[in-house]
């Protein structure tokens, strides 16, 4: 077993965290090396024009002016997923768009979860736990239940934990059962899923079903953290099977569509105020293009341009 | 048997077609009739210097592409995701959740589904992948890759021009992808290897060459303004002198070819002139740079930069002060976003003209175009309405029932929403929104942006302007609105088609015409027909 433990409880986790590590750094200079030609923000709000127009409290920051405008609008898609919260679903024949707010709901609740669930887990690396993850576990788990059936004490209910399957789960069908998704959704969008209902499942597996001993769980994570693993470690089947999910998932992380997360940062349309007419944008590798000037425009056109001359640059009715 | 046309048709399907990615992974390659636009021609292809120019057709089975097209190809999109983050960050971060789906109004007028937003990002996607990621070179089509195929190319002809380039998708995505990026990128690697769109050269390579898209000589556009001026005084009884190539005038004015002489842009046309006369306007037109609009923007990086130059250069060398652009859609998008950028010299060189705007009537300083020097005509009517310098007569449109269309690009690359609505309701008694799906933000394309106007697209046009269509059409039946207003010359040439096509009773126009209509000028005389010659406050009821 303790091979096992060894390959699966440090080796695995280490190689995935290394791939993590320098794929997304890759990536991520890759977009930066990169260069921004045009500033081709999407302005989805009324323009700063004249000051009295009437501009809504929204419009700013949907069609920013300024830099902090445009950070408001960044932190508005990365936590609140402010685009798809305006989504709309076309129907036919009706021939009318209705909001539809599933996509967004679902989403969010995942993210979300997701987050705090990975803030939760800092308990199994962090000794002495900060106050502000035990403060968000109190939070989450504020529902506590007896259930003697399957655990004979106790149980608080982390509420993320089920959020997140429950997420997961929907975005799962939506591929599957709506045609339209269905249709466009690679054997890579499924990967990602079923990645994280991997870890997901196990991990809830660990919390209500089958529990695990915390106490070996917590001395591997520290261990790894302070790159001081523990020589041969045993360990519970199940947890193996939740840390090579989560190695999986990390490993594949930069190879993958999953790298949105970095790379909304970086979305042209998104980060870049609305202010094109007050601050010119240079395009670095900006090169001149030869282009008809005005003598050989003149010279083509000379006969024409010349009546325009004898007319004195005005054009007058004719008179009757 | 004669084919029945797409025109005559009594009623046609949308077919919503729903497959898997294995089927999503092969090209679409059938050309078909009202889908795909007829190629460029070689003229245009030689007058632009770009590559590989030569006679072909989409219905070739040879399009006598260059032998070593595949790697000139891959050289370019490796080249374009380094000078681009754009594409970069779009190729990686897709994650398919489908929010842009049905957004697309090609999707939901054909239900094809490669005209989905995120489909169309992954023809380039899927191939970028198989040249560029390690999981698309080890898993192939397991990975969502495949390989850069003759056909690949065929389908990127059909489906990146059925793409308007509106942006309304990159509202809706979470990460602001942004497919009509997507689209400009994937034309300019087609152009690499000499695939280049008619509509969209023909115009281009004369609006280098004349200085205008529709390639009128300059005296063609004296001529027009010279109609202008004759309906003008047939109108108003008064004598209206229009400044041409006018050194030293304060302010050079820059409109869509359009406005010259087509229906309906030709009342907006002479609601500038008559404005700005009675504003005692100091400006001047340009037979140099007598377009607005960039046809190169719907092709390529070198030949937008062509175009582009022409105005800074004339701002220069007549000595103008700045520079009022009129009612255009894509004219913007490249005004607001893209002008002053793609300038290299040109622009530090204008500057030693050009000053920040200030409304020589009301005061007001542009602030917001202190940099680029360029004002919307929309932004100028609102100021000189606010402080009511005009004297308006608004019962002169009473028998008119309006609303506003946003056209794409000054909605979603600008933000250009209040300025039209209150200088419409600064005009007209009768105002009405569209449904809230249908406008501002969320505004649906006219089905003909970005080079699609093409005759050849007739039928993708009506489908795509469907959603358009039936938000008018509701307000149509709720309000009785009767006159569609759009500050875009591509759209004044597309909505009445379209609104004929979809049988509904509604005339169309821009927002100045409205402006210039209700103004009581100075020495008028009793006027008693509209700037469409028609009885003053009689609405003709449209033929459809």
């Amino acid at each position: 077993m303790s091979v096992l433990g060894t390959l699966v409880g440090v080796v695995i986790p280490y190689a995935a965290a290394i791939i993590f590590v320098v794929g997304v750094l890759y990536r991520v200079f890759t977009w930066s090396k990169s260069v921004v030609p045009f500033k081709i923000t999407t302005t989805c709000g009324q323009q700063k024009s004249l000051p009295w127009l009437n501009r809504t409290f929204m419009d700013r920051f949907d069609s920013p002016s300024t830099n902090w405008e445009t950070a408001v609008r960044m932190l508005m898609e990365v936590f609140l997923f402010r685009s798809l919260w305006k989504n709309v679903r076309y129907e036919l024949p009706a021939q009318t768009a209705v909001s539809t707010k599933w996509l967004w709901l679902f989403a969010l609740t995942f993210h979300w979860s997701l987050l705090i669930v990975l803030i939760r887990h800092f308990r199994f690396f962090l000794q002495p736990v900060p106050e502000f993850v035990n403060f968000i576990q109190s939070l989450d788990g504020f529902i506590e239940v007896h259930i003697g059936w399957f655990q004979p004490h106790v149980v608080h209910i982390m509420i993320t934990g089920l959020t997140l399957l429950v997420a997961l789960l929907y975005l799962l069908y939506r591929r599957l059962a709506f045609p339209r998704e269905r249709t466009f959704s690679l054997p890579s969008d499924y990967l990602a899923l079923v990645l994280l209902l991997g870890v997901a499942i196990t991990g809830l597996l660990m919390r209500y079903v089958i529990p695990v001993d915390v106490a070996q769980v917590k001395e591997l994570a520290q261990g790894l953290l302070s790159f001081h693993p523990p020589a041969s470690p045993e360990l519970h089947w199940l947890f193996m099977l939740h840390l090579l999910f989560v190695s999986a998932l990390l490993a594949y992380f930069p190879f993958s569509k999953l790298m949105h997360s970095a790379g909304i940062l970086f979305s042209p349309t998104r980060n870049m105020p609305n202010d094109n007419r007050v601050v010119r944008h240079i395009n670095p590798w900006n090169y001149p293009v030869k282009g008809v000037d005005w003598d050989e425009f003149y010279e083509e056109f000379k006969e024409d341009m010349e009546e325009l001359e004898k007319m004195g640059y005005v054009v007058k009715p004719e008179e009757v | 048997m004669q084919e029945e046309k797409f025109e005559d048709k009594e009623k046609f399907e949308i077919v919503q077609k729903f497959s898997g990615w294995k089927e999503i992974l092969k090209p679409t390659t059938e050309m078909k009739k009202g889908y795909y636009s007829y190629a460029a021609s070689l003229k245009d292809q030689e007058y632009l210097n770009l590559p590989f120019p030569r006679e072909w057709s989409p219905l070739d089975d040879d399009w006598k592409l260059p032998p070593n097209w595949k790697e000139i190809l891959i050289n370019k999109i490796d080249e374009l995701r380094k000078k681009y983050r754009s594409l970069q960050v779009f190729m990686d971060i897709c994650v398919r959740c489908g929010a842009c789906a049905d957004k697309c109004h090609y999707y939901i007028g054909t239900g094809d589904p490669k005209n989905m937003p995120v489909v169309r990002g992954e023809l380039l996607r899927t191939v970028y992948r198989r040249y560029f990621t390690k999981t698309g070179k080890m898993f192939g089509e397991w990975a969502g890759a495949r390989d850069l195929t003759e056909d690949v190319i065929r389908e990127w002809y059909l489906y990146f021009f059925q793409c308007s380039e509106c942006r309304r998708c990159s509202v809706f995505c979470p990460y602001g992808i942004d497919t009509a990026e997507i689209t400009m990128l994937a034309r300019e690697l087609l152009n690499s290897i000499g695939i280049s769109q008619r509509f969209t050269l023909t115009s281009a390579a004369a609006c280098v060459r004349t200085g205008n898209h529709l390639g009128l000589s300059p005296g063609g556009v004296v001529n027009s303004i010279r109609y202008a001026v004759d309906d003008i005084k047939e109108i108003t009884g008064i004598d209206v002198e229009v400044p041409v190539n006018k050194k030293g005038a304060e302010i050079l004015f820059v409109t869509p070819s359009g406005d010259y002489f087509a229906q309906p842009h030709w009342f907006t046309f002479i609601g500038y002139i008559m404005v700005f006369h009675e504003l005692g306007l100091d400006y001047t037109f340009s037979t140099y740079a007598a377009e607005g609009g960039n046809f190169g923007f719907f092709h390529s990086f070198e030949v937008a930069k062509k175009i582009n130059q022409k105005i800074y250069k004339e701002a220069k060398r007549l000595g103008v002060k700045w520079i009022l652009g009129g009612e255009c859609g894509h004219m913007w998008r490249v005004k607001h976003q893209y002008m002053a950028t793609y300038a290299d010299e040109t622009y530090e060189d204008a500057l030693k003209v050009l000053e920040e705007p200030v409304n020589p009537v009301t005061g007001t300083v542009f602030e917001n175009a202190s940099s680029t020097k360029m004002v919307h005509i929309l932004e100028f009517l609102a100021d000189i309405l606010k402080h009511k310098k005009l004297k308006i007569d608004k019962s002169r449109n009473d028998h008119l029932v309006v609303t506003h269309h946003d056209s794409c690009n000054i909605a979603r690359g600008m933000g250009l929403f209040e300025e039209p609505r209150f200088v419409i309701k600064s005009v007209c008694n009768h105002y009405y929104d569209m449904p809230e799906h249908a406008i501002r933000e969320k505004s649906y394309c006219c089905g003909s942006g970005a080079g699609l106007l093409a005759d050849e697209l007739f039928e993708l046009r009506m489908r795509g302007g469907m959603p358009r269509a039936m938000a008018v059409k509701y307000v149509h039946e709720m309000y009785g609105v009767n006159h569609v207003t759009a500050a875009c010359a591509i759209d004044r040439a597309a909505i009445p088609t379209l609104l004929k096509y979809w049988k509904l009773p509604v005339q169309m126009g821009g927002v100045t015409e409205l402006v210039a209509n209700a103004m009581v000028m100075k020495g008028e005389i009793e006027r008693d027909t509209d700037l469409r010659g028609n009885p003053l406050g009689e609405y003709l009821e449209v033929e459809i």
